[in-house]
């Protein structure tokens, strides 16, 4: 590759651009293990430095990678193509934090402790946690779509992100935000590593932290004991904040290295219970009993923040006693449906067992998100290659439970092939047209999240796609006609709001999802719905509610797909996993999955959320169930019609090149 | 020839240097306890950077190695990357090992210099420091740091110390302490006193303090009257020099009957008397003897006087020395005697985060030091503290300049001399 000339670059930011053989070596790498090195190191002090360095990427045709602390575990600061890597870590200044409004306002290089140590004497906090809180930044977090211990009751970096601002891969600077009327551009960003832009600015959520909090140690005999009490707390309707365990081998290390007094169980539970006076007992017993019910040889919990944090040691030490055995240590990111968490654990000992890697397994186990640790010594080529080879197996196995490929880390390079077991053809040239509508000419990242053209993970994995419903069928069977003579339609569900004239008139023909009206898979053990877009929300609401599962949608007439479409209301995002959408060429796409927590592909799913039908068709969605009633707005404000500005138009196109869907959509306005 | 070490004694055992930083996994969790990482923002002055680099280098995956110089050069070789490292993998030597790998034979004659000072004339080496003082006190101090004798003679750090300290003593403390009848050698000295540099050239009222301490807190004990530690010359890439003086201690100490501690009051110092066993890992002989002389080194601070309570009424505040807390583990030590002789304690947040003078670092780097330095006395003016105690030279120096220069209202002391003041209250 030749070396690109960057002296202009240098001109147009002085002091900022290092290009020392040192300073490109040290940006060659980040926390995974590939490397390449780039051209230049762009140390951005302000938005204005992102938007020149990206700008002048454009002009020159480089390519660029943001790049925060660098902590990511999956290669996604790695500069594969060379150019400009642009550092955001010094932007560094939180602007506000407001607790009246509940929303912070940050740069993108806040590290994530420090927005949480802002907070704290007001007694608020950030929830997203990852375990690498004290370095990590908050745009590297945005990036990855990070997680953490705390987020089976708080959720992920998406449920936290209000607005961002983003210089485009063209040197644009631009605001999104999830009130934008239209598609949720917003949530495209969250979790693109870095693919499709750069955040210089991001307003947070933030929440006020609890009274109490009780941490609550059990040990059982096997994994299998474990698994079915965090199941049945969890179907108790007590929402603990944290459910973590560790297995026997994690259990050993810890206490040959940091003795925590951990006792030698075949795993390990830590939950973490908050809440004030007479609820929290309640909680407390009642997750006590449930753990004695299940088999819990010990069961022990502590209140005060010293004792807590004794339970915590053990845990929080499992990285130094295994960084102790052998210089590296991989760590997986599987993640599965909850109920089978057990199988996956079961399959990630038999792998290590086949490969000779042992593994010791650290689980975020209320979200089904398991981290294997697999040790080894990246200079012994032999052992890292079986290693590698291991860690996916063991991820190709929590596809065929189910599950994905990453539940926080992100896909980066490392993982980039894995994308073809959980995605189709039709799926992953989506994600790739779209990648283009924002990102014409690659420059952004490129070579990350997505598969290179004929690249494919070894074996087919993807469980078989269910077969669409009878309504389904025909619903697509009209698109594909519509499709070939190129005849543009609309769709509608029980047009509660589209405004009349349009609904009357019907512009182009018009598809009524209506009769998309099945549960198609209601999984009580994970608390999971698949449930078809024609729905109503009454009918919907009536089938699943009087068993105590609740559907995080506010109630309203009209279908589930409406809801969807038009958004009335932001927070119609916070419950969904996955959506099987229909393209307007008549190919279908599943999206996102049954597991509550998915760090890989874009979030086309939350896209369309305000689309109003004019990317694509919303066929079926999978919701996350409470045991608990959510909070929810009893009444919803009309729904505003759609903006389609510049980078809507381009998505627009991307997802309907020949403009088939709801051509009214643009004069809604 | 001077070479590399080769090998290193890490928190894991004893590895080769190549094993030393391979340990590391890029997991960056010590990046932000890095003070010229969170200061400049830059990957290639983080530990992880640092530690890559020089693994590049061994590796001899450079094409310019030079350019790795000022990532090594901005190195405070504070240790706080290593105490929160999961695997402590021990940055700080693997910095040196690097910057001894690029220096090469570069001012050979410079090394000799200090060989010659150091092991073979230190009355040498005090004349010079006594005439650089006298220079001063003519008034003809920029003459003298412009001449730069200190500098000269390798000692730049002492140089920093001459432009930045008001106090030009008259008498060098060994000369005092050689006189002084009730520190004559004793076989039954409870403990022994190390002259280190800083309490030696620049702040004789530093080790006369301790002495008082000890002498109060342990009983009779005696001077040691030894050579420089070595550090100067380790940290200079000159370990010909620093053996030789490890090898000079060790044997005086030896020829001292009883087993009393060796007690030194410059945190550095202490630490790199504690280290001597890695400068002979291919010694076995003179590795086990420092192993046991290291055995009997303390930092004063380890040593925990009764005090009277809350006989310090002033805002006090203790910043830990990097080579203290970092370098020889030692958290709970310094405040056990002092605080509660303290009435209004003020701990500080980042009380082990490094102050930025590290030796030659203020002089080298100014800019990233003025910066660290910057965060420091923000840290110690937001706490309101009247009077900060530290333990080392280093740190002295630099803090009485930042806060003279930012926060006037309050005033540096050593520890020893912190404990001090509370005895002058109990003793009227
Ligand atoms: C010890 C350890 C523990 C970890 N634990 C967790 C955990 O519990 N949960 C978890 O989710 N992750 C965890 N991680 C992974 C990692 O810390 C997270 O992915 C984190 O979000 C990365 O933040 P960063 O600042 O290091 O980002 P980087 O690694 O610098 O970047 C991550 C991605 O985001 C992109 N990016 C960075 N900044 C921007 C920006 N301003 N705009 C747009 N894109 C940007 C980059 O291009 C890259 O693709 C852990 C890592 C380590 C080493
Ligand atoms: S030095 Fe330690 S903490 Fe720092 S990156 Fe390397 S392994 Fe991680
Ligand atoms: S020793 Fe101090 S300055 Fe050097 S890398 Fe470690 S933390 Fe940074």
């Amino acid at each position: 590759m030749p070396v690109r000339d960057v002296s202009s670059l240098k001109r147009l930011l002085p002091g900022r651009v290092f290009d020392a053989e040192a300073d490109l070596l040290a940006y060659s790498y980040d926390a995974a293990l590939e490397r390449a090195r780039p051209d230049a190191v762009v140390i951005a002090r302000t938005a204005e430095d992102v938007r020149k360095a990206v700008q002048w990427c454009a002009e020159s045709r480089s390519p660029f990678v943001a790049r925060g602390a660098g902590t990511n575990l999956s290669g996604g600061c790695v500069p594969l193509r060379g150019g400009v890597v642009i550092s955001t870590a010094r932007l560094d200044r939180i602007l506000a934090a407001d607790t009246q409004r509940g929303v912070a306002v940050v740069e993108p290089g806040v590290v994530n402790l420090n927005l949480q140590k802002r907070l704290e004497p007001a007694g608020w906090f950030y929830a997203p946690d990852p375990a690498s809180h004290k370095i990590c930044t908050l745009g590297g977090n945005l990036g990855e779509n990070a997680g953490g211990p705390r987020c089976l009751k708080y959720g992920v970096t998406t449920h936290y992100v209000k607005a961002l601002e983003v210089v485009m891969p063209d040197g644009a600077l631009e605001s999104f935000s999830i009130e934008d009327e239209g598609p949720e551009i917003l949530s495209l960003l969250v979790g693109s590593e870095g693919t499709l832009g750069i955040v210089t600015k991001a307003w947070l959520g933030i929440v006020p932290s609890p009274p109490e909090i009780v941490t609550v140690l059990a040990a059982f005999k096997s994994v299998e004991e474990a698994a079915a009490c965090v199941a049945a707390v969890i179907a108790a309707g007590v929402l603990p904040r944290v459910i973590e365990a560790m297995d026997r081998l994690s259990v050993d290390a810890i206490e040959a290295y940091a003795p925590a007094g951990y006792p030698r169980a075949e795993a390990i539970l830590l939950i973490e219970l908050e809440g004030e006076g007479k609820s929290l007992e309640l909680q407390l017993d009642e997750v006590s009993s449930l753990c004695r019910r299940h088999g819990a040889i010990e069961c022990r919990s502590a209140r005060d923040l010293a004792e807590r944090e004794r339970l915590w040691e053990g845990r929080r030490s499992a990285s130094a006693a295994l960084a102790r055995l052998a210089p590296n240590v991989l760590v997986e990111d599987g993640v599965v449906p909850r109920s089978r968490l057990p199988a996956a654990a079961r399959r990630v000992r038999e792998i290590a067992q086949a490969h000779g890697t042992p593994a010791a397994l650290l689980s975020h186990a209320g979200d089904g998100n398991l981290h294997p640790q697999i040790i080894f010594d990246e200079r012994d080529r032999e052992q890292t290659s079986r290693v590698k080879r291991a860690g996916l197996e063991m991820l190709r196995s929590c596809v065929e439970l189910g599950g994905s490929v990453s539940g926080e880390h992100g896909i980066g390079v490392e993982k980039r092939a894995a994308m073809t077991w959980l995605f189709s053809d039709e799926t992953i040239s989506l994600f790739r047209r779209l990648k283009a509508a924002l990102d014409p000419e690659g420059l952004a990242n490129p070579d990350k999240v997505l598969p290179l053209p004929g690249e494919r993970a070894p074996g087919e994995t993807r469980p078989k796609a269910r077969p669409p419903t009878d309504a389904a069928a025909a619903l697509i069977e009209a698109v594909r006609q519509r499709a070939k003579d190129r005849r543009p339609f609309s769709v509608f569900g029980a047009r509660t709001k589209v405004p009349e004239q349009i609904a009357a008139a019907g512009k182009g023909s018009a598809l009524i999802t209506r009769a998309l009206s099945k549960v198609v898979e209601f999984d009580r053990e994970d608390y999971v719905a698949t449930v078809e877009a024609g729905i109503s929300l009454g009918e919907l609401k009536s089938k699943l509610e009087p068993e105590g599962f609740f559907v995080p949608l506010p109630m309203s007439a009209g279908t589930v797909g409406g809801m969807l479409a038009a958004k009335p209301w932001p927070g119609v995002r916070e419950g969904i996993l996955g959506m099987r959408v229909l393209l307007a060429d008549g190919s279908v796409a599943d999206l996102g999955g049954k597991v509550v927590k998915n760090a890989a592909g874009y979030d086309v799913p939350r896209l369309l959320l305000g689309s109003w039908g004019a990317l694509a068709v919303i066929l079926e969605v999978t919701l996350r169930l409470s045991p608990i009633r959510p909070a929810l707005p009893s009444e919803l404000p009309k729904p505003r019609p759609p903006r389609f500005g510049t980078w809507q138009a381009r998505l627009k196109k991307a997802f309907d090149p020949h403009g088939l869907l709801n051509p009214w959509v643009g004069e809604l306005r | 020839m001077s070479g590399v070490l080769g090998r290193l004694l890490t928190a894991l055992g004893e590895r080769s240097c190549y094993d030393a930083v391979s340990q590391c996994s890029r997991c960056g969790y010590c990046e932000q306890a890095c003070p010229t990482y969170v200061a400049s923002g830059r990957e290639p002055q983080s530990p992880r950077g640092r530690n890559q680099l020089a693994r590049l280098l061994l590796e001899g995956k450079f094409e310019d190695p030079l350019s790795a110089r000022e990532a090594l050069s901005t190195c405070l070789l504070c240790g706080a990357c290593t105490s929160v490292c999961p695997a402590h993998v021990p940055t700080a030597d693997i910095v040196l090992e690097g910057r001894r790998e690029l220096s090469g034979t570069r001012s050979a004659w410079l090394r000799k210099a200090l060989h010659h000072l150091f092991v073979r004339s230190p009355d040498i080496l005090a004349i010079l420091i006594r005439a650089g003082y006298a220079l001063k006190r003519s008034g003809l101090s920029r003459l003298a740091a412009r001449s730069g004798l200190l500098r000269l003679i390798g000692l730049r750090a002492l140089a920093e110390a001459d432009a930045h300290v008001q106090e030009t003593p008259k008498r060098l403390l060994f000369e005092m302490l050689r006189e002084d009848t009730s520190l004559k050698e004793d076989r039954a000295a409870a403990w022994r006193y190390f002259a280190s540099c800083g309490p030696n050239f620049v702040f004789p009222r530093v080790g006369l303090a301790t002495i008082r301490i000890l002498k109060r807190a342990c009983g009779r004990g005696s001077f040691f009257d030894g050579r420089c530690c070595g550090l100067t010359a380790y940290n200079y890439g000159d370990l010909d020099t620093a053996r030789a003086l490890a090898r000079m201690n060790i044997e005086r100490l030896e020829s001292l009957r009883g087993e009393a501690p060796l007690i030194a009051d410059c945190s550095s110092c202490a630490a790199f008397l504690k280290s001597y066993p890695q400068l002979f890992l291919r010694e076995a002989d003179w590795r086990a003897r420092a192993e046991r002389f290291a055995a009997r080194v303390r930092d004063v601070v380890e040593i925990s006087p009764s005090l009277p309570k809350d006989a310090l009424r002033e805002a006090f505040a203790l910043h830990d020395c990097c080579r203290a807390r970092h370098g020889q583990g030692l958290s709970q030590q310094p405040r056990r005697a002092l605080q509660p002789a303290c009435a209004r304690w003020r701990e500080l947040p980042e009380s082990d985060v490094c102050c930025g003078g590290a030796g030659l670092f203020a002089f080298k780097h100014p800019g990233l030091s003025e910066a660290i330095l910057r965060r420091k006395v923000s840290d110690i003016a937001a706490s309101q503290a009247r009077a900060v105690a530290v333990s080392g030279t280093s740190c002295l120096i630099q803090l009485a300049r930042g806060l003279k220069k930012y926060y006037p209202e309050c005033r540096v002391v050593h520890w020893s001399e912190a404990v001090c003041e509370a005895l002058d209250h109990e003793d009227g």
